[in-house]
Protein backbone atom coordinates (compact mmCIF):
# COMPACT_ATOMS: atom_id res chain seq x y z
CA UNK A 1 0.00 0.00 0.00
CA UNK A 2 1.04 3.25 -1.28
CA UNK A 3 1.73 6.08 1.44
CA UNK A 4 -0.15 8.11 0.19
CA UNK A 5 -3.27 5.78 -0.11
CA UNK A 6 -6.83 7.07 0.62
CA UNK A 7 -5.48 10.76 1.89
CA UNK A 8 -6.40 12.41 -1.13
CA UNK A 9 -9.73 12.80 -2.70
CA UNK A 10 -11.55 14.00 -6.06
CA UNK A 11 -14.17 16.59 -5.49
CA UNK A 12 -14.80 18.46 -8.05
CA UNK A 13 -14.76 17.50 -12.54
CA UNK A 14 -15.21 20.20 -14.90
CA UNK A 15 -14.85 20.63 -18.70
CA UNK A 16 -15.69 22.99 -21.34
CA UNK A 17 -16.79 21.67 -24.42
CA UNK A 18 -15.13 19.85 -26.93
CA UNK A 19 -15.20 20.84 -30.55
CA UNK A 20 -12.65 21.01 -33.45
CA UNK A 21 -12.60 24.64 -33.76
CA UNK A 22 -12.42 26.22 -30.63
CA UNK A 23 -12.22 29.91 -31.57
CA UNK A 24 -10.25 30.65 -28.11
CA UNK A 25 -7.02 30.86 -26.58
CA UNK A 26 -5.73 27.66 -24.21
CA UNK A 27 -6.41 30.48 -20.83
CA UNK A 28 -10.03 30.59 -21.86
CA UNK A 29 -10.45 27.01 -21.72
CA UNK A 30 -8.23 26.20 -18.56
CA UNK A 31 -10.08 29.31 -16.82
CA UNK A 32 -13.38 27.89 -17.72
CA UNK A 33 -12.76 24.28 -16.88
CA UNK A 34 -11.08 24.99 -13.68
CA UNK A 35 -14.09 27.59 -12.68
CA UNK A 36 -16.51 24.48 -13.44
CA UNK A 37 -14.15 21.82 -11.10
CA UNK A 38 -14.07 24.30 -8.60
CA UNK A 39 -17.82 24.78 -8.61
CA UNK A 40 -18.62 21.29 -8.68
CA UNK A 41 -16.40 20.89 -5.37
CA UNK A 42 -17.74 23.92 -4.07
CA UNK A 43 -14.04 25.01 -3.15
CA UNK A 44 -13.39 29.55 -3.86
CA UNK A 45 -9.53 28.60 -4.06
CA UNK A 46 -7.36 25.91 -4.15
CA UNK A 47 -3.92 26.33 -2.79
CA UNK A 48 -1.93 24.47 -5.23
CA UNK A 49 -2.15 24.55 -8.94
CA UNK A 50 -0.59 21.45 -11.67
CA UNK A 51 -0.97 20.93 -15.14
CA UNK A 52 0.57 18.99 -18.16
CA UNK A 53 1.21 20.18 -21.67
CA UNK A 54 3.55 19.43 -24.48
CA UNK A 55 4.21 22.94 -25.50
CA UNK A 56 0.87 23.60 -26.31
CA UNK A 57 -1.22 25.11 -23.36
CA UNK A 58 -0.83 27.50 -20.98
CA UNK A 59 1.43 27.98 -17.39
CA UNK A 60 -0.35 27.89 -13.83
CA UNK A 61 0.64 31.06 -12.95
CA UNK A 62 -1.58 32.72 -15.90
CA UNK A 63 -4.00 30.42 -15.10
CA UNK A 64 -3.99 31.38 -11.51
CA UNK A 65 -3.90 35.39 -12.34
CA UNK A 66 -7.36 34.47 -14.36
CA UNK A 67 -8.94 33.09 -11.69
CA UNK A 68 -7.83 35.79 -9.35
CA UNK A 69 -6.63 33.37 -7.13
CA UNK A 70 -4.48 36.23 -4.96
CA UNK A 71 -1.73 33.86 -3.62
CA UNK A 72 -0.47 31.10 -5.49
CA UNK A 73 1.40 27.86 -3.56
CA UNK A 74 3.23 25.07 -4.87
CA UNK A 75 2.62 25.02 -8.88
CA UNK A 76 3.84 22.86 -11.86
CA UNK A 77 3.64 23.15 -15.41
CA UNK A 78 4.40 18.84 -15.93
CA UNK A 79 6.08 18.25 -19.53
CA UNK A 80 3.88 15.60 -20.98
CA UNK A 81 1.11 14.43 -22.58
CA UNK A 82 -0.72 11.26 -22.76
CA UNK A 83 1.81 9.87 -19.79
CA UNK A 84 0.40 12.16 -17.32
CA UNK A 85 -3.52 11.57 -17.24
CA UNK A 86 -3.60 9.08 -14.25
CA UNK A 87 0.00 10.15 -12.97
CA UNK A 88 -0.87 13.63 -12.53
CA UNK A 89 -3.62 12.40 -9.65
CA UNK A 90 -0.57 11.23 -8.07
CA UNK A 91 1.65 14.52 -8.23
CA UNK A 92 -1.79 15.93 -6.48
CA UNK A 93 -1.83 13.15 -4.21
CA UNK A 94 1.63 13.67 -3.00
CA UNK A 95 1.47 17.15 -2.24
CA UNK A 96 -1.69 16.60 0.09
CA UNK A 97 -0.05 13.92 2.29
CA UNK A 98 3.37 15.31 2.13
CA UNK A 99 1.12 18.27 3.82
CA UNK A 100 2.37 20.67 1.16
CA UNK A 101 -0.89 21.03 -0.06
CA UNK A 102 -4.92 20.49 0.90
CA UNK A 103 -6.52 21.50 -2.21
CA UNK A 104 -4.85 21.10 -5.87
CA UNK A 105 -6.61 22.50 -9.02
CA UNK A 106 -5.20 19.89 -11.88
CA UNK A 107 -6.02 21.01 -15.33
CA UNK A 108 -5.23 20.42 -18.97
CA UNK A 109 -6.47 22.64 -21.81
CA UNK A 110 -5.52 22.59 -25.53
CA UNK A 111 -6.16 23.30 -28.90
CA UNK A 112 -5.71 19.84 -30.15
CA UNK A 113 -7.35 19.90 -33.76
CA UNK A 114 -7.25 23.81 -34.57
CA UNK A 115 -3.94 24.33 -33.26
CA UNK A 116 -0.92 21.99 -32.07
CA UNK A 117 -1.98 18.76 -33.45
CA UNK A 118 -0.32 15.63 -31.90
CA UNK A 119 -0.46 13.64 -35.37
CA UNK A 120 2.68 15.67 -36.20
CA UNK A 121 4.50 15.07 -32.73
CA UNK A 122 8.49 14.27 -32.05
CA UNK A 123 8.40 10.65 -31.35
CA UNK A 124 12.36 11.27 -30.96
CA UNK A 125 16.04 11.68 -32.22
CA UNK A 126 14.96 8.33 -34.04
CA UNK A 127 12.66 10.91 -36.45
CA UNK A 128 16.17 11.77 -38.26
CA UNK A 129 16.41 8.10 -39.67
CA UNK A 130 12.49 7.58 -40.01
CA UNK A 131 11.23 10.75 -41.69
CA UNK A 132 13.55 10.65 -45.17
CA UNK A 133 11.39 6.98 -45.55
CA UNK A 134 8.40 9.13 -44.87
CA UNK A 135 7.58 8.21 -41.12
CA UNK A 136 6.47 10.78 -38.80
CA UNK A 137 4.64 11.37 -35.25
CA UNK A 138 2.87 8.94 -33.52
CA UNK A 139 0.52 6.91 -36.15
CA UNK A 140 2.54 5.62 -37.80
CA UNK A 141 4.61 4.24 -34.83
CA UNK A 142 1.43 2.66 -33.27
CA UNK A 143 0.79 1.50 -36.45
CA UNK A 144 4.05 -0.80 -36.69
CA UNK A 145 3.52 -1.92 -33.17
CA UNK A 146 -0.28 -3.01 -33.99
CA UNK A 147 0.45 -5.02 -37.16
CA UNK A 148 2.79 -7.17 -35.31
CA UNK A 149 0.47 -7.00 -32.17
CA UNK A 150 -2.17 -8.52 -34.55
CA UNK A 151 -0.04 -11.14 -35.96
CA UNK A 152 0.83 -12.22 -32.41
CA UNK A 153 -2.45 -12.72 -30.93
CA UNK A 154 -4.30 -13.35 -34.19
CA UNK A 155 -6.72 -10.79 -33.35
CA UNK A 156 -7.88 -8.92 -36.78
CA UNK A 157 -9.76 -6.44 -38.22
CA UNK A 158 -12.87 -7.12 -36.88
CA UNK A 159 -11.88 -6.99 -33.55
CA UNK A 160 -10.60 -3.66 -33.76
CA UNK A 161 -13.73 -2.81 -35.23
CA UNK A 162 -15.60 -4.34 -31.82
CA UNK A 163 -13.27 -1.97 -30.25
CA UNK A 164 -14.50 1.42 -32.29
CA UNK A 165 -18.41 0.65 -32.60
CA UNK A 166 -18.65 -0.24 -28.51
CA UNK A 167 -16.80 3.04 -28.03
CA UNK A 168 -19.24 4.92 -30.53
CA UNK A 169 -22.29 2.93 -29.23
CA UNK A 170 -21.62 3.65 -25.52
CA UNK A 171 -20.97 7.86 -26.71
CA UNK A 172 -24.64 7.97 -28.27
CA UNK A 173 -25.78 9.09 -24.82
CA UNK A 174 -22.93 10.73 -24.08
CA UNK A 175 -23.99 14.91 -24.92
CA UNK A 176 -20.51 15.65 -25.13
CA UNK A 177 -19.02 13.18 -27.41
CA UNK A 178 -17.37 14.25 -30.55
CA UNK A 179 -18.78 11.45 -32.57
CA UNK A 180 -22.05 9.36 -31.49
CA UNK A 181 -23.08 7.59 -34.19
CA UNK A 182 -23.11 4.09 -34.73
CA UNK A 183 -20.39 2.25 -37.08
CA UNK A 184 -20.94 -0.94 -38.64
CA UNK A 185 -18.65 -3.35 -39.93
CA UNK A 186 -19.10 -2.00 -43.50
CA UNK A 187 -18.58 1.47 -42.80
CA UNK A 188 -15.35 0.71 -40.66
CA UNK A 189 -14.04 -1.63 -43.32
CA UNK A 190 -14.43 1.43 -46.02
CA UNK A 191 -12.75 3.93 -43.72
CA UNK A 192 -9.40 4.85 -44.96
CA UNK A 193 -6.57 3.66 -43.68
CA UNK A 194 -4.07 6.23 -42.16
CA UNK A 195 -1.13 4.03 -41.86
CA UNK A 196 -2.31 -0.39 -41.55
CA UNK A 197 -3.91 -1.25 -39.91
CA UNK A 198 -4.82 1.47 -38.45
CA UNK A 199 -7.97 3.23 -40.60
CA UNK A 200 -9.05 6.88 -39.53
CA UNK A 201 -11.52 5.10 -37.40
CA UNK A 202 -8.69 3.33 -34.90
CA UNK A 203 -7.35 6.34 -33.73
CA UNK A 204 -8.97 9.20 -31.21
CA UNK A 205 -10.52 12.42 -31.97
CA UNK A 206 -8.16 15.27 -32.05
CA UNK A 207 -9.91 17.74 -29.63
CA UNK A 208 -10.38 21.68 -28.64
CA UNK A 209 -11.20 21.55 -25.00
CA UNK A 210 -10.05 21.68 -21.42
CA UNK A 211 -10.79 19.07 -18.47
CA UNK A 212 -9.79 20.09 -14.70
CA UNK A 213 -10.45 18.58 -11.55
CA UNK A 214 -10.08 19.45 -7.76
CA UNK A 215 -7.86 17.11 -5.32
CA UNK A 216 -8.34 17.76 -1.72
CA UNK A 217 -7.47 16.43 1.43
CA UNK A 218 -9.88 13.12 2.00
CA UNK A 219 -10.48 14.33 5.41
CA UNK A 220 -12.16 17.70 4.13
CA UNK A 221 -14.78 15.29 1.69
CA UNK A 222 -15.05 11.97 3.36
CA UNK A 223 -17.71 10.52 0.65
CA UNK A 224 -15.34 11.65 -2.31
CA UNK A 225 -13.69 9.30 -4.49
CA UNK A 226 -10.13 8.69 -2.87
CA UNK A 227 -7.15 8.19 -4.71
CA UNK A 228 -5.91 4.34 -3.71
CA UNK A 229 -2.81 3.51 -5.81
CA UNK A 230 -1.22 5.73 -8.42
CA UNK A 231 1.90 3.79 -10.58
CA UNK A 232 4.20 4.92 -12.91
CA UNK A 233 6.87 3.63 -15.44
CA UNK A 234 8.17 2.48 -18.39
CA UNK A 235 10.28 -0.10 -20.15
CA UNK A 236 11.08 -1.76 -23.49
CA UNK A 237 8.55 -1.50 -26.12
CA UNK A 238 7.34 0.04 -28.60
CA UNK A 239 9.17 3.61 -27.97
CA UNK A 240 12.38 1.71 -28.78
CA UNK A 241 12.01 -1.28 -31.79
CA UNK A 242 15.43 -1.28 -32.29
CA UNK A 243 16.14 -3.10 -29.02
CA UNK A 244 12.56 -4.18 -27.59
CA UNK A 245 11.84 -8.05 -27.90
CA UNK A 246 8.45 -7.19 -27.98
CA UNK A 247 8.12 -4.06 -30.10
CA UNK A 248 3.85 -4.19 -29.25
CA UNK A 249 4.89 -3.68 -25.49
CA UNK A 250 3.24 -0.40 -23.70
CA UNK A 251 3.51 0.99 -20.19
CA UNK A 252 0.97 -1.69 -18.87
CA UNK A 253 3.39 -4.33 -19.59
CA UNK A 254 5.77 -2.97 -17.02
CA UNK A 255 3.61 -1.48 -14.22
CA UNK A 256 3.24 -3.39 -10.92
CA UNK A 257 -0.30 -2.00 -10.07
CA UNK A 258 -1.61 -4.84 -8.56
CA UNK A 259 1.76 -5.67 -6.48
CA UNK A 260 1.63 -1.76 -5.24
CA UNK A 261 -2.04 -1.47 -4.54
CA UNK A 262 -3.15 -4.96 -2.31
CA UNK A 263 -6.13 -5.13 -5.04
CA UNK A 264 -6.45 -7.27 -8.01
CA UNK A 265 -8.27 -7.30 -11.72
CA UNK A 266 -11.29 -8.62 -10.42
CA UNK A 267 -11.91 -5.77 -7.84
CA UNK A 268 -12.30 -3.56 -11.09
CA UNK A 269 -15.99 -2.55 -11.33
CA UNK A 270 -14.94 0.39 -14.02
CA UNK A 271 -11.64 0.74 -16.29
CA UNK A 272 -11.41 4.08 -18.04
CA UNK A 273 -8.37 2.97 -20.42
CA UNK A 274 -6.34 5.14 -22.52
CA UNK A 275 -7.77 4.98 -26.06
CA UNK A 276 -5.63 6.78 -28.60
CA UNK A 277 -5.88 3.56 -30.99
CA UNK A 278 -8.22 0.70 -30.51
CA UNK A 279 -5.48 -1.89 -29.86
CA UNK A 280 -4.68 -0.47 -27.15
CA UNK A 281 -7.67 -1.79 -25.33
CA UNK A 282 -6.91 -5.50 -25.79
CA UNK A 283 -3.70 -4.76 -25.11
CA UNK A 284 -4.20 -2.82 -21.85
CA UNK A 285 -7.07 -5.67 -20.73
CA UNK A 286 -4.85 -8.62 -20.88
CA UNK A 287 -1.79 -6.47 -19.45
CA UNK A 288 -4.00 -5.55 -16.29
CA UNK A 289 -5.85 -8.94 -15.79
CA UNK A 290 -8.67 -8.20 -17.05
CA UNK A 291 -9.16 -10.16 -19.41
CA UNK A 292 -7.06 -13.60 -20.66
CA UNK A 293 -4.67 -13.23 -23.43
CA UNK A 294 -6.49 -15.94 -24.84
CA UNK A 295 -10.06 -14.97 -24.68
CA UNK A 296 -9.65 -11.18 -25.75
CA UNK A 297 -11.30 -11.82 -28.88
CA UNK A 298 -14.51 -12.86 -27.79
CA UNK A 299 -14.54 -10.79 -24.94
CA UNK A 300 -14.24 -7.89 -27.60
CA UNK A 301 -16.87 -9.52 -29.92
CA UNK A 302 -19.16 -10.36 -27.15
CA UNK A 303 -18.41 -7.38 -25.27
CA UNK A 304 -18.34 -9.44 -21.88
CA UNK A 305 -15.27 -7.79 -20.41
CA UNK A 306 -15.50 -5.12 -17.74
CA UNK A 307 -17.15 -2.02 -18.78
CA UNK A 308 -14.58 -0.24 -20.54
CA UNK A 309 -14.93 4.02 -21.16
CA UNK A 310 -18.73 3.89 -20.92
CA UNK A 311 -18.88 7.87 -22.06
CA UNK A 312 -17.11 6.69 -25.52
CA UNK A 313 -13.31 7.30 -24.52
CA UNK A 314 -11.06 8.98 -26.71
CA UNK A 315 -12.14 7.06 -29.69
CA UNK A 316 -15.40 9.01 -29.47
CA UNK A 317 -15.81 11.94 -26.43
CA UNK A 318 -12.40 13.15 -27.49
CA UNK A 319 -9.56 13.70 -26.60
CA UNK A 320 -8.34 16.13 -23.74
CA UNK A 321 -5.14 14.35 -23.32
CA UNK A 322 -7.04 11.55 -21.41
CA UNK A 323 -7.63 13.80 -18.32
CA UNK A 324 -11.44 13.65 -19.47
CA UNK A 325 -11.27 9.97 -18.79
CA UNK A 326 -9.97 11.09 -15.49
CA UNK A 327 -12.59 12.80 -15.07
CA UNK A 328 -15.36 9.99 -16.21
CA UNK A 329 -13.53 7.71 -13.77
CA UNK A 330 -14.53 10.13 -10.79
CA UNK A 331 -18.19 10.83 -12.22
CA UNK A 332 -18.59 6.65 -12.40
CA UNK A 333 -17.53 6.66 -8.48
CA UNK A 334 -20.01 9.37 -7.57
CA UNK A 335 -23.07 7.48 -9.47
CA UNK A 336 -23.44 10.55 -12.43
CA UNK A 337 -21.31 9.06 -15.36
CA UNK A 338 -22.56 8.19 -18.92
CA UNK A 339 -24.00 4.59 -19.25
CA UNK A 340 -23.31 4.23 -15.37
CA UNK A 341 -22.22 1.51 -13.92
CA UNK A 342 -24.38 0.48 -11.14
CA UNK A 343 -22.60 0.28 -7.84
CA UNK A 344 -19.08 0.91 -9.61
CA UNK A 345 -16.68 1.59 -6.68
CA UNK A 346 -13.18 0.85 -7.98
CA UNK A 347 -12.47 2.68 -11.21
CA UNK A 348 -9.13 2.08 -12.83
CA UNK A 349 -7.59 4.82 -14.99
CA UNK A 350 -4.82 5.06 -17.82
CA UNK A 351 -2.56 7.21 -19.79
CA UNK A 352 0.58 6.61 -21.71
CA UNK A 353 2.96 7.53 -24.66
CA UNK A 354 4.71 4.48 -25.92
CA UNK A 355 6.31 1.93 -23.53
CA UNK A 356 5.72 4.84 -20.78
CA UNK A 357 2.96 5.72 -18.86
CA UNK A 358 0.96 5.79 -15.77
CA UNK A 359 -2.34 4.24 -14.06
CA UNK A 360 -4.47 4.62 -11.22
CA UNK A 361 -6.81 2.87 -9.01
CA UNK A 362 -9.69 5.62 -7.71
CA UNK A 363 -12.18 3.84 -4.90
CA UNK A 364 -15.56 4.94 -3.35
CA UNK A 365 -15.20 4.98 0.24
CA UNK B 1 7.80 21.02 -50.17
CA UNK B 2 10.54 18.34 -50.87
CA UNK B 3 11.09 15.55 -49.49
CA UNK B 4 13.29 15.42 -46.24
CA UNK B 5 16.85 13.93 -46.74
CA UNK B 6 18.92 11.92 -43.99
CA UNK B 7 21.39 14.87 -42.45
CA UNK B 8 24.16 12.89 -41.88
CA UNK B 9 26.39 13.82 -38.47
CA UNK B 10 29.83 12.76 -37.54
CA UNK B 11 28.07 9.19 -35.67
CA UNK B 12 25.91 8.70 -38.56
CA UNK B 13 27.74 9.27 -41.96
CA UNK B 14 29.52 5.70 -42.01
CA UNK B 15 26.50 4.44 -42.40
CA UNK B 16 25.57 6.78 -45.40
CA UNK B 17 28.77 6.50 -46.88
CA UNK B 18 28.72 2.53 -47.11
CA UNK B 19 25.64 3.18 -48.57
CA UNK B 20 27.34 5.53 -51.48
CA UNK B 21 29.10 2.39 -51.68
CA UNK B 22 26.59 -0.50 -51.92
CA UNK B 23 27.18 -1.60 -48.41
CA UNK B 24 25.19 -1.75 -45.33
CA UNK B 25 27.10 -0.34 -42.22
CA UNK B 26 26.23 -1.03 -38.81
CA UNK B 27 27.90 -0.11 -35.57
CA UNK B 28 28.92 -3.55 -33.40
CA UNK B 29 29.60 -2.96 -29.92
CA UNK B 30 33.71 -4.10 -29.23
CA UNK B 31 32.69 -5.00 -25.64
CA UNK B 32 29.40 -7.04 -25.73
CA UNK B 33 29.52 -7.53 -29.65
CA UNK B 34 25.80 -6.42 -30.55
CA UNK B 35 24.67 -4.78 -33.24
CA UNK B 36 23.15 -0.79 -32.69
CA UNK B 37 20.98 0.85 -35.09
CA UNK B 38 20.28 3.76 -35.15
CA UNK B 39 23.82 4.98 -33.90
CA UNK B 40 24.53 6.02 -30.86
CA UNK B 41 27.56 7.60 -28.94
CA UNK B 42 27.48 4.83 -26.18
CA UNK B 43 26.28 0.56 -26.53
CA UNK B 44 22.90 1.05 -25.10
CA UNK B 45 23.29 -2.67 -24.01
CA UNK B 46 26.73 -2.71 -21.66
CA UNK B 47 27.70 0.91 -21.84
CA UNK B 48 31.05 0.37 -24.40
CA UNK B 49 31.86 3.56 -26.64
CA UNK B 50 33.90 1.40 -28.95
CA UNK B 51 31.55 1.13 -31.42
CA UNK B 52 33.07 0.20 -35.06
CA UNK B 53 31.44 0.40 -38.15
CA UNK B 54 31.02 -3.33 -39.54
CA UNK B 55 29.53 -4.03 -43.16
CA UNK B 56 26.62 -6.42 -43.17
CA UNK B 57 24.52 -8.68 -45.01
CA UNK B 58 20.80 -7.51 -46.12
CA UNK B 59 19.08 -9.99 -45.87
CA UNK B 60 16.64 -10.70 -43.24
CA UNK B 61 12.66 -11.04 -42.11
CA UNK B 62 10.02 -8.46 -41.85
CA UNK B 63 9.32 -8.22 -38.07
CA UNK B 64 6.66 -5.69 -38.46
CA UNK B 65 5.69 -2.90 -41.22
CA UNK B 66 3.11 -0.27 -42.14
CA UNK B 67 1.81 1.05 -45.27
CA UNK B 68 1.36 4.19 -44.95
CA UNK B 69 -1.77 5.93 -46.52
CA UNK B 70 -1.50 9.17 -45.20
CA UNK B 71 1.93 11.06 -44.99
CA UNK B 72 3.00 13.15 -42.32
CA UNK B 73 5.95 13.99 -44.18
CA UNK B 74 6.05 16.36 -47.38
CA UNK B 75 7.50 15.36 -50.72
CA UNK B 76 6.69 11.48 -50.59
CA UNK B 77 3.71 9.94 -52.61
CA UNK B 78 1.31 7.01 -50.67
CA UNK B 79 1.34 4.66 -50.28
CA UNK B 80 4.73 3.12 -49.53
CA UNK B 81 5.59 0.98 -46.68
CA UNK B 82 8.43 1.20 -43.53
CA UNK B 83 9.33 -1.59 -41.89
CA UNK B 84 11.60 -3.08 -39.15
CA UNK B 85 13.82 -6.05 -40.14
CA UNK B 86 15.75 -8.95 -38.39
CA UNK B 87 18.26 -9.26 -40.46
CA UNK B 88 20.19 -12.75 -40.22
CA UNK B 89 23.48 -10.75 -39.55
CA UNK B 90 21.82 -10.19 -35.39
CA UNK B 91 20.36 -6.73 -35.79
CA UNK B 92 17.17 -5.16 -36.45
CA UNK B 93 17.11 -2.13 -38.54
CA UNK B 94 14.69 0.12 -40.27
CA UNK B 95 14.03 1.16 -43.56
CA UNK B 96 11.76 1.21 -46.41
CA UNK B 97 10.32 -1.39 -48.47
CA UNK B 98 9.55 -1.76 -52.30
CA UNK B 99 6.89 -4.01 -53.07
CA UNK B 100 4.22 -5.92 -51.20
CA UNK B 101 5.31 -7.72 -47.90
CA UNK B 102 4.32 -9.54 -44.28
CA UNK B 103 5.62 -10.27 -40.89
CA UNK B 104 8.30 -12.78 -41.53
CA UNK B 105 8.38 -12.27 -45.11
CA UNK B 106 12.20 -12.38 -46.59
CA UNK B 107 13.54 -9.43 -47.25
CA UNK B 108 17.03 -8.00 -49.51
CA UNK B 109 18.66 -4.59 -48.66
CA UNK B 110 19.02 -2.51 -52.26
CA UNK B 111 20.09 1.00 -52.48
CA UNK B 112 17.71 3.83 -54.17
CA UNK B 113 19.02 6.78 -55.63
CA UNK B 114 16.98 9.88 -53.89
CA UNK B 115 17.33 12.96 -55.33
CA UNK B 116 19.56 15.12 -53.83
CA UNK B 117 20.91 13.12 -51.39
CA UNK B 118 22.29 9.75 -53.13
CA UNK B 119 22.12 6.13 -51.98
CA UNK B 120 19.21 5.22 -49.62
CA UNK B 121 18.92 1.06 -47.77
CA UNK B 122 15.58 -0.06 -49.17
CA UNK B 123 14.22 -3.77 -48.78
CA UNK B 124 12.74 -5.74 -51.82
CA UNK B 125 10.93 -9.19 -51.47
CA UNK B 126 13.30 -11.75 -51.75
CA UNK B 127 11.36 -15.24 -51.73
Amino acid sequence: MQALSGRAAVTGVGMTALTRASGRTELDLATEACRAALADAGVAAPDAVLSYHLGDSVPATQVARALRLERLGWHNDITGGGTQAASILGDAAMLIAAGVARTVLVYRALNGRSGTRMNRASTGPQERFTIPYGMAGPIPLFALAAQRYLHDTGLTEDHLHAVVAASRDRAAANPRALRRAPLPREEYRAAPYVSTPLRNVDCCQETDGACALVVQDARLAPAAPRIHTVVRGGGPGCSAMDRAADVTAIFSAHLDLWGESGLGPEDVDVALLYDAYTWLVPRQLSDFGLVKREDLGDSLLNRSHVPVNPHGGLLSEGYVHGLNNTAEAVRQLRGDGVNQVPGARVALVTGFGGSYGSAALLVRP
Amino acid sequence: MARPLPLPSPLTAPYWDACRRGELALQRCGGCRGFVHFPEAECPFCGDSNLAYEVVQGKGAVHTFTVVHRAFVPGLAPPYTVAWIDLDAGARVFGGVLGETRIGGRVDVTFRDVEGFGPMPYWRPDE
